[in-house]
């Protein structure tokens, strides 16, 4: 008799509510303690954006970016508007940087997680060209730290045996979100969920259909980033309600 | 030509000062840039220029101008078997020659542009084959080996003459689908990648084979006309002729591409291909791009070229031909940081810059790139490497057919 399998694979997705987030930059700074990520590094950071611009086009008026400073309005006074756009790892369906990776470093998991092989990667930097969302770091020399002891997950994380974290990363390799694997393997969400004052990170998967993230994903009116270049990610967007909070 | 330079008793060249002291200048620029390398393995990939938002530099510019130049070569000779154009065929060993010798010094460039070359040898081991850069050093390799091959069989002495004529015939034909392919998935590396709008177009292809014919004819332009000045070969005027005739043509078809890049993102005015565009044209900041593209290295040689009273003067083609290099390597340049200097989500802060520098941002909105010295020293080290490569080929071989040959 055949076992009755359960499904063990999930289908991890993350919603970004943009309504909540107030740009405390909470998450990109939790990102870079528990990944010990170097001086210089960022995998997570929150743009300045327009409200309900997730095209990258610039949208509204076509109009080039505000500024290259934080927490500056676009448009011109009276009519100013703002939004946050906190931006890691899309996760996507169909990724670019997989597609390109000449040695398969980048891969991704059945689960949905984009994750780098440090062993496998030659650093020929071939994903950070093919990347739509200049999420993706490269390791250019000895990693710098603001402190000698190792802040944050500090063993190396194996997924199939392969080495996809390591707190003290080795030079000539990129790194880039995990979506905390070794965290959401163990039952706990990704950090940025987890310090997020606001609340406006919800992660889940989309195959529980009780999930809040399934759910939002549902809703109308839910994008994701650059989503007319078909990469299809597990990061949704609810972009700012134009009319109730500007 | 082949039975003509077997009648010919093979005498080596008195080397002389001149190209003792020559080949001594390139073997010492070959070992500065040896010591480069070794500097930039030691501190990893931030001895160079390179940052998170242009990631890619002088060395891919340099691997892409030094795939094309490996066309020209192999294409001469190709085409003047499978299309007969005789005034081209006393080039045909040189040409690939020059083919064989770019071609691998492509393949070495790449390896300074990896942050563990040690792990190299992975791309046997783990190809992943929707990859373009996994074809691409297949049939880098399936190329240089053709062209080694193609060598061979032209330079060795107990092939009969008739029965050479015939290998070489069947290798053209496989030489000019080979060679194009070479410049097609070399340019689909850059043209297939949607997060690129500068370089995701269907012209990509058509304009790395088109800057590759010009380039690669170029290069043996020059190889020749110093063969010329230093060992005395024949050479008819309607070889010079047709060697003008085939730049000036595809300076014209290569331009002709890229204006149509052009005016479709202009008209168009879609904002993520204009702000790359406007970079490059004139008042963008990289605009000096644009001069040496369509100016110093397109219509300046193209005059030099098809201007009955200056297109017969030998020392104009020289210059021509060089004008011709700049403009093509221009075009690298315009390509890769094109495509890398604005990313698609352009907000405040921009992108991690993967450095940290006390006292400045850790991000960077709009790219920079400023090559290294040690950049510029391992690049100038492959080409005199190149350089030599051909010297010492042409000695070795003699490759064209030399004015006492019919004594």
């Amino acid at each position: 008799m055949p076992e009755e399998t359960t499904k063990t694979t999930k289908r991890w997705a993350m919603v970004i509510d943009q309504n909540r987030c107030v740009g405390t930059w909470t998450c990109a700074v939790g990102c870079k303690e528990i990944n010990n990520e170097p001086l210089g590094f960022f995998w997570n950071r929150i743009l300045t954006a327009a409200p309900g611009e997730t095209t990258g086009e610039s949208s509204p008026a076509l109009a080039p970016p505000a500024s290259d400073e934080i927490d500056v309005p676009h448009g011109t006074f009276p009519n100013v508007e703002m939004a946050y756009l906190p931006v890691a790892c899309q996760h996507c369906t169909h990724a670019p940087c997989v597609k390109v990776c000449p040695v398969g470093a980048t891969f991704r998991r059945d689960d949905g997680t984009v994750l780098v092989d440090y062993e496998r990667c030659i650093g020929c930097r071939y994903c950070m060209a093919a990347c739509p969302y200049g999420i993706r770091i490269f390791n250019w020399g000895d990693a710098e730290q603001p402190v000698d002891f190792t802040v944050g997950y500090s063993k190396d994380y194996r997924t199939d045996g392969r080495l996809v974290y390591t707190p003290n990363r080795p030079r000539g390799v990129v790194e880039k979100c995990t979506l905390c694997v070794e965290r959401i393997d163990d039952g706990e969400v990704p950090f940025c969920v987890q310090v997020c004052p606001t609340g406006a990170r919800i992660f889940g998967d989309l195959d529980d259909p009780e999930s809040e993230v399934e759910q939002l994903v549902a809703e109308e009116g839910t994008t994701q980033l650059l989503g007319d270049l078909g990469t299809d990610p597990r990061i949704f967007y609810r972009p700012v309600e134009h009319e109730e909070n500007v | 030509m082949a039975a003509g330079i077997e009648a010919a008793p093979l005498r080596r060249a008195p080397a002389g000062r001149l190209g003792r002291g020559f080949v001594a200048a390139l073997g010492l620029l070959v070992l500065w840039g040896l010591a480069a390398w070794i500097y930039q393995l030691t501190q990893g990939l931030i001895a160079t220029g390179m940052r998170d938002l242009v990631s890619w530099g002088l060395y891919i510019f340099t691997f892409a101008f030094l795939v094309g130049l490996s066309a020209g070569g192999l294409i001469m000779a190709s085409a003047a078997e499978v299309f007969g154009v005789r005034s081209l065929r006393p080039l045909a060993r040189l040409g690939v020659l020059t083919a064989a010798a770019c071609v691998l010094v492509a393949a070495m460039t790449i390896i300074p542009d990896l942050g563990n070359p040690q792990r190299v040898w992975e791309l046997f081991r783990y190809p992943n084959w929707t990859s373009p850069l996994v074809w691409d050093v297949l049939i880098i390799l399936a190329y240089l080996a053709f062209a080694l091959a193609d060598l061979t069989v032209m330079s060795r002495k107990r092939i009969a003459p008739s029965r050479r004529a015939r290998i070489l015939r069947t290798m053209a034909y496989a030489g000019l689908p080979m060679a194009v392919l070479l410049h097609s998935i070399t340019a689909w590396i850059f043209g297939l990648q949607i997060a690129r709008p500068w370089w995701n177009t269907a012209l990509m292809a058509p304009l790395f084979v088109t800057s590759a014919i010009l380039s690669g004819a170029a290069l043996v332009t020059l190889v020749a006309l110093a063969a010329r000045r230093f060992d005395r070969i024949r050479l008819g005027q309607e070889t010079w002729t047709a060697l003008a005739g085939l730049m000036a043509a595809t300076i014209a078809v290569d331009l002709f591409l890229v204006a149509c890049d052009y005016i479709t993102i202009l008209w168009g005015n879609v904002p993520r291909e204009r702000a790359a565009l406007d970079l490059i044209l004139p008042g963008g900041s990289w605009q000096w791009l644009f001069w040496l593209e369509w100016i110093v290295g397109g219509a300046v040689p193209f005059a030099l070229l098809v201007v009955p009273r200056l297109r017969r003067r030998l020392d104009l083609l020289a210059l021509a031909s060089a004008l011709v290099l700049v403009g093509v390597y221009a075009f690298r340049i315009e390509l890769v940081v094109g495509g890398m200097l604005r990313p698609l989500l352009h907000f405040a802060p921009g992108n991690a810059l993967g450095q940290y520098r006390p006292g400045q941002a850790s991000f960077q909105f709009d790219g920079v790139y400023h090559p290294t010295w040690v950049e510029y020293a391992i690049v100038t080290a492959l080409l005199a490497f190149l350089a030599l490569l051909v010297t010492l080929g042409y000695r070795w071989l003699r490759p064209v057919e030399r004015a006492d040959a019919e004594a």
